[in-house]
């Protein structure tokens, strides 16, 4: 086949988004369980990891500037590209955000909490884990018709964003835990949420490296025709 | 009816001194001057003897763009542009079927002249091929055997400049065109082809025998002929048809002994970011064959 070589390379390159996207996953599972267990150890466990995914992210960003300086990428070869380049730094800002998480949770151990708003923190969590997972799930498996469908489950982590930060803002009468807690949990909602982004951002990408366009106008494309079958 | 007289019915007469003032002080299609064409090619095929090399190929190549035109070695793209000054008919046994339209007029229409065609429709070559006379001549010669009645001097000087050229020769113009390096011998000769003032500039892989710095010159002259000019250039360099042109062109044969055909054709951007056809795709990507 032409360019072995350099599909072998390309090979290589997806395979290190795929152990990295892994590595991710799995703090966010040990960031998600540390919140439902309020596992101080289990958080501080995870500080450091940020500067791991950093560094693998720098190295993945130097290999696509290589492949491009010397293959001369096009078509779908330079999407492929792009769309690593995309995913890698959704990963890595994923991973940047689930330690800020598991350090206001180590820091915040032994404050006293509002049960409601921890309650909305932690389904939140999980929610935004399981966006970015199935985000992560498109970009493996190509699945593009999963990636449509990435939107609406983000809707419901913007429904949590909104209860949670009424929550905050409006606390129950003398029962609203510490305020470094609660300020505390202002940010990991924000945090949360843009995990959950990232998801929705990966499987963005992933229609682009199939089809070459942009979630956004697929997805014009998509209502076009489905008003226009009515 | 004199061949004159047919000329000018089929629209292919000389181009008069005012329309040549008129495009050197235009724009192209825009600023007032005569505007340049482009041409529509409608259901071409083209055949050796009972060979039939190209099918069925049907274009719009656009006034004042580049157009470039890619695909694997004897798919029909050498063929399809020598089909568009009518210099394929040269080879014996050969021809041609089909509408081949300069702005309105369709060159293969009866009475047409391809002495004409060829003016207006010029061709650069492969292989850079000066005439045996100096730099001057070279440029001047085209244009003194069509009749050309203005200043020759600012003619050369013009087409020289047009052609990324004249500040390398202008001290040895009346030197020999062969002395000159194969770049500035390549820019020779689209100097010469500018010096008729035509129309429509064919290029077939003129930079392929070129090092890159002379290769860099002739597409930098592609940026600014098309400005004036209408451009077709086949290549085998795709980064080349990704850097240079407007419209990319995919010819390609689905099996051996099978004419030619376009299998493809939209803006650039396109054809070398999210083509339609998996064959393109496998070409530009170099996964063909």
């Amino acid at each position: 086949m032409p360019r072995e070589t350099f599909q072998q390379e390309l090979d290589g390159l997806i395979e290190d988004v795929y152990e990295l996207g892994a590595e991710v996953e799995a703090s966010l599972q040990k960031m998600v369980k540390a919140m439902e267990g309020r596992d101080a150890e289990a958080a501080r466990a995870e500080l450091g990891v940020d500067l791991r995914y950093k560094a693998r992210g720098m190295d993945i960003e130097r290999e696509c500037m290589i492949l491009q300086a010397r293959q001369a990428p096009v078509a779908r070869d330079l999407r492929l590209l792009y769309t690593v380049q995309s995913v890698t730094n959704h990963l890595v800002r994923s991973g940047t955000l689930s330690e800020h998480i598991c350090q206001a949770i180590a820091e915040t151990a032994d404050c006293e909490r509002e049960e409601d708003l921890e309650t909305a923190l932690v389904e939140m969590a999980r929610t935004a884990r399981n966006v970015f997972d199935e985000g992560l799930e498109v970009f493996r498996g190509h699945d593009i018709e999963a990636a449509r469908d990435l939107q609406a489950k983000d809707d419901k982590v913007d429904l949590l964003y909104s209860e949670a930060m009424n929550l905050i803002a409006n606390p129950s009468e003398g029962g609203g835990g510490d305020p470094e807690w609660r300020m505390r949990a202002a940010l990991m909602v924000h945090y949360l949420e843009r995990i959950s982004d990232h998801g929705v951002d990966i499987g963005g990408s992933t229609v682009f490296l199939v089809t070459g366009q942009r979630i956004e106008d697929a997805m014009q494309q998509y209502l076009d025709r489905e008003s226009g079958e009515e | 009816m004199d061949t004159e007289k047919i000329r000018e019915e089929q629209g292919l007469s000389e181009v008069s001194g005012d329309q040549r003032e008129a495009r050197r002080g235009g724009d192209g299609a825009s600023a007032g001057g005569a505007p340049t064409l482009g041409m529509k090619i409608e259901g071409l095929s083209a055949f050796y003897g009972s060979f039939e090399a190209l099918k069925d190929v049907s274009i719009d190549i656009q006034a004042n763009k580049v157009t470039a035109l890619i695909g694997p070695s004897g798919c029909g793209k050498s063929t399809f542009i020598r089909c568009l000054n009518r210099m394929h008919e040269v080879v014996p046994g050969a021809r041609a079927e089909g509408r081949v339209m300069l702005g309105d007029r369709d060159i293969y229409a009866r009475g047409s002249d391809p002495v004409v065609i060829r003016r207006r429709v010029g061709m650069v070559f492969q292989k850079p091929n000066p005439f045996s006379k100096s730099v001057y001549e070279n440029v001047a010669w085209g244009a003194r055997i069509n009749g050309y009645k203005g200043d020759m001097d600012e003619l050369v000087e013009r087409s020289l400049k047009h052609a990324a050229l004249w500040e390398e020769v202008k001290d040895r113009l009346r030197e020999s065109g062969h002395g000159l390096s194969g770049g500035q011998q390549q820019r020779l000769c689209i100097a010469r082809t500018l010096a008729v003032e035509p129309e429509v500039i064919l290029m077939d892989e003129p930079a392929s025998a070129l090092d890159p710095v002379s290769t860099q010159k002739i597409e930098d002259t592609m940026e600014q002929l098309k400005q004036e000019y209408t451009v077709v250039i086949v290549t085998h360099n795709m980064q080349q048809a990704a850097r240079i042109s407007d419209f990319t062109g995919f010819f390609f044969i689905e099996n051996m002994g099978d004419p030619g055909r376009l299998w493809e054709f939209d803006e650039t951007e396109k054809m070398f970011s999210n083509p339609e056809r998996k064959e393109t795709e496998d070409y530009v990507t170099g996964r063909f064959g």
